[in-house]
């Protein structure tokens, strides 16, 4: 499938596709990373823990569990706004004790019933991998989906390349991709880059799975555009999604039966030195610190979990995330220049023809900071986001509706086929600076509150 | 520039909330952003953010105003000296009497706009848009060299206060400001804008040119007597395809900037800003009309009816009003489908209200203000279109998977 709309962020420091392990850390940290979750803690602060055992459940959905990833002791359960849970800090001990999930063979899993693997999935919490359309929850184990999507390609600057991730765990994602298959009557789509630079045969020979490729700028990596185009969601449809690295931790769990406790991430970004932009394996919750430490630019820096378009930003203080395949560095631009509007704009970029870099600076990359680059402004031109979804959609009609909590249009529009994610080149161009993706995200959140 | 920086964030505080001047920030935040790119981050996400801002944009389209401006200066102090017979008369006394005669109305539009386009802002308690500045340059260029300044005081404030503010501000107008304020000025004091007198400044009616009646191609074609050519009837009153198109004839200051307005247009188009499917539309627009009344019986209707279509396009200010009127994104239709219709639309009633309706020499404002308040209509129903296709598609994907 050859997309043509959309733009490939220029962003530099893309990481090199070799993974560096990094040394276990001993203090590891559990974040409540689910947008709407409610959970309740099942430990109390210096509670023995093994890895695997169970720190907090989904209030509405006790069966899911949230895991540690080490054996140690609870050291501290912290709570943020509203007295909602923050995140759970585990002190590593010394003797390595496991609990134990089932497990099978690949073969097996084929025939494997579906509530098995949801248990699984539940009782270790990697069912907080798959996400559910519409609203992008946490897939929801009492909805049989239409289909799945399984995203193997991701055309945001930057993520893991799943031909990089998937070397020496061929077997693991394929056993995830035939779990898969079980928990839908309908089917999985693999969906991949056409122009892999390094392509593994593990993905582009993976069985029992409807393969499809997509070429052209970003969002063709994103599973909205993939629903799209394969098979587009009526209001009432339910369709799962799980990007591709994420079922090889899938894979690992109802292969060896142990919870997978390393998570694979890109650290990348302008603001990453240039040595250190590369694949990290560590162990889920290990501090950012022991990431980042000389590793990054001097200078006031921005870190992302997640990429530039999607992710959110955190502190340096903070934790590798549970879900979260993605590191992006950038610095944080508040520099003033003088008269910039005058400017013939050579050294910004910008997708406008108004400056020069619209007519010349395609071909380089660019080390983009954080700066608005202008300021908030009233919506004025039209017609401009349209070029960036590449989706049938119109844009403008659905910001619009949705600014008027006219969410019945906004179905009609077809908010429910998209996440917020896929609006980030709509902010990106903005010239007014319009949050698109926080007004989706509102328009979805309301539909969600009221019920469709 | 460090110094001036620190100069202006010493006062930052005063203008912030809980600051002495802090009603006044707008104003800050106008005169900071103007010298200094503003060091606002993203939230985020996204967290990287496009280098083109409003004001960008906003100076872009000023930019493609100057050629029509700076046309517009020439010709009205070309047009007074031959009228007037200003004995040897050169280049630079052109551009310095139509100084004379222009940059007071501009300065007068500026001014007053801007000082309440500054009010609403502060009352409102948001930031002051750089559109005023294309509506403040737009609005003095669609009115005649001899307007009395009181009037574009008037106009303009009657533009940006009933024309966009009571709408809430730029970006919720229904009409385009600028146009909105001329059409006030058209009907409450038509004796300043319209007939033949107004497009030239006359010193001293004693000693002007021999044969200068002040009638515009448009007006004069309008009166061609029945049974004449139109095409004729205009070349003996002087005016050939040639000289209607390089614009140096009576008219409103950027009326007959057609080759400026051109430039203009290209300089849109090229920085990917101005609409050219409105563009594009308002010119098939034009042709369809013109060709249709072409094909009506010369000796039953006016002559009129028999002008040539590129005749209609050099004629009065077409050019100028597709280019900068009808492309306004705010007043225009938003969908792309509903630029080509409203594009369409706007040329074929420019060419109907000036041939058919015999009260109104120019159908060029009336035509753009009648499209904006139809541009939501047709928005609606190219909406409602994809809607249904929208669901047509999703449809047959099912049928596929079957």
């Amino acid at each position: 499938m050859q997309i043509k709309k959309g733009l490939d962020i220029p962003l530099s420091g893309a990481p090199k596709p070799e993974i560096i392990d990094l040394p276990e850390s001993s203090t590891v940290a559990v974040y409540q990373e689910y947008e709407g979750l409610k959970a309740k803690v099942r430990v109390k602060e210096g509670d023995t823990v093994k890895q695997g055992s169970v720190l907090f459940i989904n209030k509405k959905q006790p069966d899911l569990c949230f895991c540690s990833p080490v054996a140690g002791t609870v050291k501290a359960i912290e709570y943020g706004p509203r007295r909602a849970l923050y995140r759970v800090i585990i002190e590593g001990g010394s003797k390595n004790e496991e609990e134990s999930f089932p497990s099978y063979t690949p073969d097996q899993l084929r025939g494997v019933s579906r509530a098995d693997i949801l248990k699984s999935l539940l009782a270790s919490g990697l069912l907080g991998l798959i996400r559910q359309r519409p609203f992008s929850r946490i897939a929801d184990p009492d909805v049989t989906p239409k289909s799945i999507f399984v995203n193997g390609m991701n055309t945001a600057p930057f993520s893991p390349d799943l031909h990089v991730a998937v070397q020496g765990r061929e077997k693991e994602f394929q056993a995830g991709l035939n779990a898969m298959t079980r928990l839908t009557d309908g089917d999985v789509h693999l969906c991949i880059a056409r122009d892999a630079s390094a392509p593994s045969k593990a993905v582009t020979e993976a069985a029992h799975v409807n393969i499809h490729t997509f070429a052209g700028p970003h969002p063709s990596g994103n599973s909205s555009v993939h629903i799209h185009h394969i098979d587009p969601m009526e209001p009432t449809d339910q369709v799962w999604v799980v990007k591709g690295v994420d079922l090889i931790r899938i894979g690992e769990l109802l292969i060896a039966g142990r919870y997978p406790d390393t998570q694979l991430f890109t650290l990348a970004g302008p603001g990453v030195k240039e040595e250190a932009r590369g694949y990290y394996r560590a162990r889920i919750g290990t501090p950012l610190e022991a990431v980042l430490k000389d590793r990054l630019q001097d200078g006031e820096q921005r870190i992302v979990s997640g990429n530039v378009l999607a992710g959110a930003a955190v502190k340096a203080d903070e934790h590798v995330r549970f879900a979260e395949s993605a590191l992006t560095v950038i610095p944080e631009g508040r520099e003033q220049y003088f008269m910039g509007w005058l400017a013939p704009g050579i050294n910004k970029f910008s997708v406008s023809r108004a400056y020069l870099s619209g007519w010349f600076g395609h071909k380089r990359k660019w080390d983009l900071t954080t700066s608005l680059n202008g300021s908030y402004r009233s919506m004025v031109l039209t017609g401009l986001y349209d070029k960036y979804v590449p989706m049938n959609i119109m844009v403008d009609y659905l910001v619009r509706a949705v600014l008027a909590h006219d969410t019945d249009e906004a179905i009609r529009l077809g908010i429910l086929g998209t996440d917020p994610e896929d609006f980030a080149l709509c902010s990106f161009v903005c010239p007014s600076k319009m949050d698109i993706c926080g007004v989706i995200k509102q328009g979805l959140e309301e539909i969600e509150k009221e019920g469709i | 520039m460090k110094f001036l920086l620190k100069q202006l964030h010493k006062n930052k505080h005063l203008f912030e909330p809980g600051g002495k001047l802090e009603i006044l920030y707008p104003l800050y935040e106008a005169q900071e952003t103007f010298m200094f790119t503003p060091a606002d981050t993203a939230k985020g996400p996204p967290h990287v953010r496009d280098g083109l801002d409003l004001k960008r944009t906003m100076i872009t389209v000023i930019l493609a105003l100057i050629p029509p401006t700076l046309f517009g200066i020439y010709n009205a102090g070309h047009q007074y000296n031959v009228v007037n017979q200003v004995p040897d008369a050169t280049f630079m006394m052109h551009v310095i009497q139509g100084l004379i005669l222009v940059m007071p109305i501009i300065l007068v539009s500026y001014i007053v706009g801007g000082l309440l386009e500054v009010a609403f802002c502060i009352i409102r308690k948001h930031e002051i848009n750089e559109g005023f500045l294309v509506t403040g340059l737009l609005f003095p260029l669609t009115l005649p060299p001899t307007i009395p300044l009181w009037q574009v005081a008037v106009g303009i404030a009657f533009g940006v206060v009933i024309g966009k503010e009571i709408f809430g501000g730029t970006g919720f107008n229904v009409l385009n400001p600028a146009l909105t304020g001329r059409a006030f000025l058209f009907f409450a004091y038509p004796v300043q804008i319209s007939g033949d007198q107004v497009w030239t400044k006359v010193a001293d009616s004693a000693h002007v040119i021999e044969g200068f009646t002040g009638a515009t191609p448009l007006a004069v074609a309008a009166a061609a007597p029945a049974g004449t050519h139109v095409v004729e009837t205009l070349r003996e009153a002087g005016f050939t395809l040639s000289s209607m198109a390089g614009g140096l004839m009576g008219g409103s200051i950027a009326e007959t900037a057609v080759i400026p307005s051109l430039i203009g247009a290209v300089i849109l188009i090229a920085m990917g800003i101005g609409a050219w499917r409105i563009m594009v539309g308002g010119v098939i627009g034009v042709a369809l009309c013109a060709f249709a009344l072409n094909l009506l019986p010369a000796d039953q209707f006016s002559p009129f009816t028999q002008l040539p279509f590129h005749y209609h396009m050099v004629m009065g200010s077409v050019v100028f009003g597709l280019v900068y009127m009808a492309t306004d994104p705010v007043s225009a239709a938003a969908t792309q489908r509903g630029k080509w219709i409203y594009g369409i639309m706007i040329g074929i009633l420019i060419v109907l209200i000036r041939v058919a309706n015999p009260a109104y020499a120019e159908g060029v404002m009336l035509a753009i203000l009648f499209m904006n308040v139809m541009a939501p209509m047709i928005d609606h129903y190219v909406v409602e279109a994809h809607i249904r296709n929208r669901k047509a598609y999703i449809k047959s994907r099912k049928v596929s998977h079957a």
